[in-house]
């Protein structure tokens, strides 16, 4: 019932806010998307609750289920969909643009299929939330984007729908396969397929979330959609939407076609280290901020990849661990990017400079959002990046991996204390209107210091969530033997 | 069976109606008939797998549920025709009189056991629409869609024909239990195979599969939309019924099997790619109709148990889909004065958002996306053609997927963008209706499949 309940409660109010369109739209988003957020801390925190499932008959033709459930990894998904939401939504105080009521709606929807995804225990329900995923996107980069947004937003969805597309041939294998043709999770991972079609058909299950993290090459739809959606869609994008890559890996390629994985594993490995080190580098030469922080998200998806298929407890909890670093890390940058662009009213590196004198507070806000950007040690990304590179190191020609991935973190190190510089440092910009610049104000704190404490916290003290993934590790792990 | 008879004598009151001067009453009684043969169809049960009138016709299971479908497609395209003949002054009663008289085609096509009951049901659905396309008389395009409609399907008709011949040469016998058991016996005949070849031409033509589909756009393209919604949904559903009654009948030779499964290819393709081209809607829905018998001959090709079923669920939400949104584009042309560009469709939204967020929903169905029933359609026959171990064919069925939610999304992009000057749109109750419960059937059936199939 609660899980309906966390499917509903973003559902019903987005559609409410569609239909009455209310003034304070954003507040209703917000004591919804709260009211969600406070469901899965008390699922989190209550001992036990992973038995909290709901089935209840869908199609009996194909014996297919509505089934609902989660295990650890589900549930850090959900915790980081319901904590990083409010953020999303909250960040559209500060922005100005024509009908925020329907934003917001969208936000909220996009929130409900999220929910949906990382509580499906049925391929086709899965899937059917994956798609929905991206309808509200579409049309919040359709409507809300910048230039040339409708080329970008197609492309976008195309490219997005085609990995779907080959993930439903896969899935329909699969089910086909079955012996009862059920599509149950349960039931799959259960399927022993032969060595050689698990080589090809990991490409089916694989490539849609290839396209969805992006990795390299599939990753020519990421840059211009992160730069041209409004800062709320990148933020979604960014922060939530992607994780939905990571946790179909971990659903479908590892337990499905886990000799195919094996087979391809160090491909796709360094496809992703290589991809990481070509994005980093073009993220150094970027003259934009958004761009900049969109290269660098490919950067660290990249690792965060790479890690997931070292497929040892190493690699995996720290894939995943980093994957919330990485939610909460994107949402706190872009709210950056979106409060240096109002006051220097501009994204272009090339015109900013010595902010830090007129605006403070929002340079050392700005320094502590990106440390973590840079793993600096006791911060999240920094317990996410080690169990990754520990992981890598642990394969056979790990130790090159490894390398090549901490060449990752020092071009992020330089390419994000680069933009600080040119952001914040230097000599005053010229200022033509002799307006003072106003610092961060108490909203600003209010959004980015619990998003900051929450990187520290659990910088510092990592093992709540590590606890969770322990016991669906160590499962996946049991599938490789 | 009454039903049959009931809607050829329904056809003969309308006519006598329009006769009278009751132009107003000619629709609700032709949906009172039709309502009337539905219920006809849902009450006799005692009939069912019996074969009827001399044994050439049997309803069973699935003649039934295609008979059903065919007669609410029906019906809604007869409450889209008040709106659509209300300005007209006379020979209304004509079109909806052909019309009925056409569905009663499509009825035998739909549960024929004799050969020659597949002709005639061919040849009384195919005379009436011949008619129907030259209906705006005063249009050379619609005469020119008449007459090429006429050409080319009298010539498939020469070649089932033909191809029936050619069995009965061979198996001395009309009846399909008959030839079934010379199939069985000696399906390799060199005479037979060309015989079923023949047929399968002449039946392909009516379901516009490449490379028999050169009428179908310039025909949707000249005929009144009314008509072309009726050969979109009632002609498409009836031809892949017949087809598959045809296909099981004769056991799916090798030879056969071939050409079906090279049509479905080229006809996805041909299809799915010249679609990407088309900036008049007509046309490309013409292809997109093209495509989605690409997607049916699929279902076809696999010959499983489920396929009756499956054909059913594709075909109908297909035909629920498309009705609407020809309705929507009636409704956008007149706006637009009589333009047929999909740019009509620019700023919908913003005049009408809930005739917008239908569009939306329908197109997206026709793409295949889900939660709408479009996409339940084609995993159903993605997961019929896997399970003939056809894997190839479906790999390129999915790329082919993909194309086609471009050309779809094209549109639904056309009308959820704002236009310089708003579109004054005006929708008649009996369409809103019409596009209402076509949207919100499309969606309901798309989250319980389970109530179709």
């Amino acid at each position: 019932m609660i899980l309906i309940a966390l499917l509903l409660i973003p559902f019903l109010t987005g559609t409410l806010l569609l239909v009455a369109r209310p003034a304070h739209s954003l507040v209703i988003a917000l004591i919804s998307a709260i009211a969600c957020a406070v469901i899965v801390v008390g699922l989190w925190l209550m001992p036990g609750s992973e038995v909290v499932t709901l089935e209840h008959s869908w199609i009996p033709q194909w014996g297919l289920n509505f089934k609902l459930g989660y295990d650890g990894i589900g549930l850090l998904m959900l915790l980081l969909t319901a904590v990083i939401f409010p953020f999303i939504i909250a960040a559209g105080a500060k922005e100005t643009y024509e009908n925020p009521a329907v934003v917001n709606a969208l936000l909220l929807f996009t929130q409900s299929a999220l929910f949906g995804v990382f509580m499906s225990q049925n391929a086709f329900l899965f899937y059917i939330f994956y798609e929905l995923s991206l309808l509200p996107l579409f049309f919040l980069l359709l409507f809300w984007g910048g230039a040339n947004r409708r080329a970008i937003t197609m492309r976008f969805f195309i490219y997005t729908l085609f990995g779907g597309l080959a993930l439903l041939f896969g899935i329909a294998y699969c089910v086909v396969q079955e012996p009862s043709h059920s599509a149950d999770f349960t039931a799959l991972h259960a399927l022993h397929l032969p060595y050689d079609v698990q080589v090809w058909l990991f490409w089916a299950l694989f490539l849609a979330f290839a396209v969805k993290l992006p990795i390299f090459p599939f990753h020519s739809w990421q840059p211009d959609t992160y730069t041209m959606a409004p800062l709320q869609g990148t933020m979604t994008l960014g922060g939530v939407l992607l994780k939905m890559g990571l946790f179909g890996i971990l659903r479908f390629v590892f337990p499905i076609v886990p000799e195919g994985v094996e087979f391809w594993r160090s491909t796709v490995i360094w496809m992703s280290i290589i991809g990481a080190l070509y994005a980093g580098w073009i993220a150094f030469r970027q003259t934009d901020l958004k761009r900049l922080v969109a290269y660098s998200s490919l950067s660290h998806v990249g690792i965060l990849c790479a890690g997931l298929f070292a497929w040892n407890t190493y690699g995996i909890s720290g894939s995943l661990y980093q994957a919330f670093a990485h939610a909460v890390l994107v949402v706190s940058m872009l709210y950056i990017v979106g409060a240096v662009q109002r006051r220097a009213g501009t994204t272009d590196l090339s015109k900013m400079g010595g902010m830090k004198l007129q605006t403070p507070r929002l340079a050392a806000l700005f320094f502590l959002v990106l440390i973590n950007a840079v793993a600096l040690p006791l911060t999240q990304s920094f317990v996410g990046e080690w169990l990754m590179f520990n992981g890598l190191w642990q394969l056979e020609n790990g130790g090159w991996m490894a390398l090549a991935a901490v060449l990752t973190i020092i071009l992020g190190a330089v390419y994000m204390l680069y933009a600080f510089q040119r952001v914040m440092l230097g000599p005053e910009p010229r200022n033509e209107s002799g307006v003072r610049l106003l610092d961060a104000d108490r909203d600003d704190h209010l959004f980015l210091v619990p998003l900051i404490a929450i990187t520290l916290v659990l910088g510092f003290y990592p093992a709540p969530i590590l606890h969770l993934l322990e016991a669906p590790v160590q499962q996946l792990l049991s599938v490789l033997n | 069976m009454s039903a049959l008879i009931l809607t050829s004598v329904l056809g003969v009151i309308l006519l006598y109606l329009g006769l009278f001067g009751g132009k107003k009453l000619l629709a609700p009684v032709g949906i009172l008939g039709l309502l009337g043969a539905i219920a006809l169809f849902v009450m006799d049960k005692q009939y069912i797998n019996i074969p009827q009138f001399a044994n050439m016709l049997s309803f069973d299971a699935m003649g039934i549920s295609f008979s059903i479908g065919l007669l609410v497609i029906t019906i809604l395209i007869f409450i889209f025709g008040i709106d659509y003949y209300a300005n007209e002054e006379k020979n209304v009663a004509e079109q909806f009189a052909l019309m009925i008289f056409s569905v009663t085609g499509a009825l035998m096509m739909v549960s024929y056991t004799n050969l020659l009951s597949l002709f005639l049901g061919i040849e009384i659905l195919s005379i009436p629409l011949y008619i129907l396309a030259g209906g705006k008389r005063n249009s050379m395009r619609s005469g020119e869609a008449s007459f090429k409609y006429f050409l080319l399907g009298s010539f498939s008709s020469a070649f089932l024909l033909m191809g029936i011949a050619l069995i009965y040469g061979v198996a001395a016998s009309f009846e399909l239990p008959k030839v079934m058991a010379m199939a069985a016996t000696s399906g390799t005949n060199i005479l037979f195979l060309l015989g079923c070849f023949f047929v399968i031409v002449g039946m392909t033509f009516k379901v516009a599969a490449v490379p028999f589909h050169f009428w179908s756009p310039d025909v949707y393209e000249g005929a009144p939309t009314l008509v072309t919604t009726f050969m979109a949904t009632v002609v498409k559903m009836a031809a892949f019924a017949a087809l598959f009654r045809f296909v099981t009948m004769i056991g799916m030779p090798a030879a056969v099997g071939k050409a079906l499964l090279l049509i479905a290819i080229v006809t996805l393709l041909v299809g799915n790619i010249t679609a990407l081209r088309q900036s008049h809607f007509k046309r490309l829905m013409a292809y997109s109709s093209i495509a989605h018998s690409g997607f049916l001959l699929m279902a076809i090709l696999s010959n499983s148990a489920n396929t009756p079923s499956v054909l059913f669920y594709y075909t109908f939400t297909y035909a629920l889909a498309t009705v609407g949104l020809f309705i929507v584009f009636t409704v956008a042309k007149r706006a637009a004065n009589g333009d047929e560009h999909i740019r009509i469709f620019r700023g919908l939204f913003r005049s009408q958002p809930w005739i917008g967020v239908m569009l939306l929903v329908m197109m997206l169905s026709l793409a295949g996306i889900p939660p709408f029933a479009g996409f339940f359609a084609k995993v159903n026959v993605f997961m019929l053609a896997l399970g003939a171990g056809q894997i190839g064919l479906t790999v390129f069925a999915v790329v082919m997927a993909l194309v086609g939610i471009y050309y779809y999304a094209v549109v639904v992009r056309e009308a959820f963008t704002a236009s310089e000057n708003e579109p004054a749109l005006v929708v008649a109750p009996t369409n809103w209706l019409v596009i209402s419960l076509c949207g919100i059937a499309v969606l309901v059936l798309g989250v319980m499949p389970g109530w179709l199939l």
